[in-house]
């Protein structure tokens, strides 16, 4: 018999693969000891396979050395790291202080935060919808009445950027009250989201209140390995 | 802060600590591009953290992550290629200018890396994932959010493709002379 027939290209791709059950496998392993031309087909996927594996065995390095600025990937903070995304899920988990989320639960939230009176708060912005943007700065603006020592950052990346944006922002007059109000708050602009929107050509100008970090996910990192709550809106 | 406690949370931020590495050799498989796949996978992580309450079992995170990761790579040749939808993005033949040859002196490996750089978008990132991340079809279909029948059609015509890429290679190599 024809095994051209029998086995198509996929087949025999899902073979090489592992991606069969074991009686088809069977089927397979049966025919190639009585076709060769089966047992070359398969020779010549397995080999396409590994030579892919092979030629991307090693790859150019990472742009980022290892311990240039603060690379949270690295072992030594590994520790810092698992407090990060414990806190995210944790805040996350406890939060979604958003629309989705019943306003019982978002005043349990607030409260709690509020009740514990943290110094240091780092609001995590990535959305554009004007109701994240409202949240972040109300409650930004909310604490910092509050905690008379409190000091609050506000950082934006992804499309959380805009509220950082001289030409998006509905709130360049509202962040530049906010700063001139109070000396205990930053505006972070995420560096790789302006890079990113500069490669794609558009012009990125900035509120003369935001700085701007390397990276967001970096710069939350840093924050709570230094104590900062987190929060994401 | 007790939520840390968790076996599974730890776990689950172990794999996303160790992930980097993964994450930016696929994406340089992808774009052939060593910055662009740092920013792609870093910029996955930061999708990625601040998404984690979207990720419903923690079997599936890595899957999650990757797909995440293509995201992002859509997001960027979408901004590339305006005119274009996504599905019209995956049949693309490449645009890359390949790997520098003379950056590296491993013949093979640039020869195999040119044959992936030279794969239309959509067979790239399927032979990819199968052959250096070892995800099952399943996995891939997830990945991608494209049928699995898609899968396996897209890795069938690539590594056809590679194949043949591979043999002209060959063939079109100066041969030794024998000399008298």
């Amino acid at each position: 018999m024809n095994q051209e027939l029998k086995f198509s290209d996929e087949h025999l791709n899902a073979f090489v693969d592992n991606q069969l059950g074991t009686q088809e496998c069977d089927e397979i392993l049966t025919a190639i000891a009585t076709d060769a031309e089966l047992g070359q087909r398969l020779c010549e996927l397995r080999s396409a396979k590994e030579l892919v594996r092979h030629a991307y065995g090693r790859v150019p390095n990472s742009r980022r050395p290892a311990n240039r600025h603060f690379s949270i990937w690295s072992g030594a903070l590994a520790a810092s790291l698992t407090l990060v995304v414990g806190v995210l899920i944790g805040w996350l988990g406890h939060q979604s202080a958003t629309a989705q989320e019943s306003p019982g639960a978002t005043a349990a939230w607030t409260a709690r935060l509020f009740a514990s009176e943290p110094t240091r708060i780092l609001i995590h912005l990535d959305s554009s919808r004007s109701e994240q943007m409202d949240a972040a700065l109300d409650l930004a603006e909310a604490y910092l009445a509050k905690v008379g020592n409190a000091r609050v950052e506000v950082i934006a990346n992804n499309r959380g950027l805009d509220l950082l944006r001289a030409r998006t922002t509905p709130y360049a007059i509202r962040i530049a009250g906010i700063k001139s109000h109070y000396d205990r708050v930053g505006f972070i602009a995420c560096g790789q989201t302006i890079a990113r929107l500069r490669g794609g050509g558009e012009d990125v100008a900035l509120v003369p209140e935001a700085a701007v970090t390397r990276t967001a996910i970096e710069h939350v990192a840093e924050r709570v390995q230094q104590g900062w709550t987190y929060l994401k809106i | 802060m007790n939520w840390l406690q968790s076996r599974e949370q730890r776990e689950l931020m172990e794999q996303m600590r160790a992930s980097r590495g993964r994450l930016y050799r696929v994406a340089f498989a992808w774009s052939h591009d060593a910055a662009l796949a740092d920013d792609l996978a870093q910029e996955a992580l930061t999708r990625g953290l601040s998404r984690i309450d979207q990720l419903r079992e923690s079997a599936k995170f890595m899957s999650w992550l990757f797909s995440i990761l293509n995201r992002c790579w859509i997001d960027h040749l979408r901004a590339q290629r305006r005119d274009v939808d996504d599905e019209s993005l995956t049949e693309l033949p490449s645009d890359l200018p390949g790997p520098d040859i003379h950056a590296e002196r491993q013949e093979t490996v640039n020869r195999v890396r040119s044959a992936i750089a030279a794969l239309p978008l959509g067979q790239r990132q399927v032979v990819t994932l199968v052959d250096l991340e070892g995800f099952s079809y399943a996995e891939v279909a997830e990945v991608l959010e494209i049928p699995i029948g898609t899968v396996m059609s897209r890795l069938c015509r690539a590594r056809g493709s590679l194949r043949e890429l591979l043999m002209e290679q060959v063939a079109a190599q100066p041969r030794l002379r024998s000399v008298k």
